[in-house]
């Protein structure tokens, strides 16, 4: 496969994959809901997002979200541990996708395999946070009164 | 031509017109949203801003958590987050892959991503009429 067919084939496939897992990082977010935006606050998260598009290696991703983790922990906020537990596992598994994704398009010769998996690893990851951001302060006034009213 | 060529062009023209016609059952929908936006405190740049993205985005999720940013961050209830607005132009957005799917299904195509490039198509078409609207709308109310 030619480099720029190569990469014709990656950007598709990663397009597909974004928007197939938006639903997913949507879920995540509504999952622990009653964590935001007082417990994981926007500041985090933004954070997050800075850290995910900035890094070099997948492991600097899971650094951070590790790092939140044990500062949570060592505050008590045993809640907020796991909401970055429950993170580092959802990330942590797209590296599954993005072996996947790497099959559909052999790679140009001289590549070096661990490094493009890695690179792809950060790619759906930084995807799969920017929904998740996205989703996470997609909290709309009306939703907000109507809880207001049930209490 | 190969009977190939001649079956993809077919093909091509067909997906064209359904789209074509979609587009044009949207026009009415599009303005009740941009009726209720110029209601808001948004003004045309930021409805450019969005049509501007729907047409060079691949993505329609990109399209969706545009949206939903600016839903969260309209703390004052003013623009996006106002009466709901924000949300139900998501849903409509998000609504459109049933439209998508009904014409890649009439079209008896096999691509598999097929559906989802529809689905994008037809949220620009969508924006693109909402936009034209809301820019309408405006003016007449500023005159």
């Amino acid at each position: 496969m030619s480099e720029l067919a190569y990469l014709l084939k990656r950007k598709q496939s990663i397009v597909a994959w974004s928007d197939r897992w938006q639903a997913d990082a949507a879920r995540f977010a509504d999952g622990h809901r009653d964590l935001l935006p007082k417990r994981i606050t926007n500041a985090q998260l933004y954070g997050l997002g800075n850290v995910v598009r900035s890094v070099g290696r997948y492991a600097d991703i899971e650094r951070f979200i590790l790092h939140q983790a044990e500062k949570a922990e060592r505050a008590g906020r045993l809640d907020v541990q796991r909401y970055w537990n429950d993170l580092k596992d959802a990330l942590g598994k797209l590296r599954n996708e993005a072996q996947v994704l790497l099959k559909t398009f052999p790679l140009p010769a001289g590549t070096d395999n661990w490094e493009a998996l890695d690179a792809l690893h950060r790619e759906l990851a930084g995807l799969y946070v920017q929904h998740l951001i996205a989703h996470s302060l997609y909290w709309t006034p009306a939703q907000e009164d109507s809880r207001r009213r049930e209490r | 031509m190969s009977e190939q060529s001649f079956q993809e062009v077919a093909l091509r023209v067909a997906l064209e017109r359904a789209m074509a016609r979609k587009s044009d059952e949207y026009d009415q929908s599009a303005r009740r949203y941009a009726d209720q936006l110029v209601g808001t405190k948004l003004d045309k740049t930021q409805i450019r801003g969005l049509e501007t993205l729907a047409s060079t985005t691949d993505k329609v999720s990109d399209i969706t958590d545009w949206l939903k940013l600016r839903v969260g961050r309209d703390s004052g209830r003013e623009r996006w987050a106002k009466e709901g607005i924000g949300r139900d132009l998501v849903k409509e957005l998000e609504g459109l892959r049933n439209d998508a799917k009904k014409i890649v299904q009439g079209l008896g195509q096999g691509d598999p991503d097929l559906e989802r490039q529809v689905h994008l198509r037809l949220c620009r078409e969508f924006l693109k009429h909402l936009a034209a609207h809301f820019e309408y709308l405006k003016a007449e109310r500023e005159r």
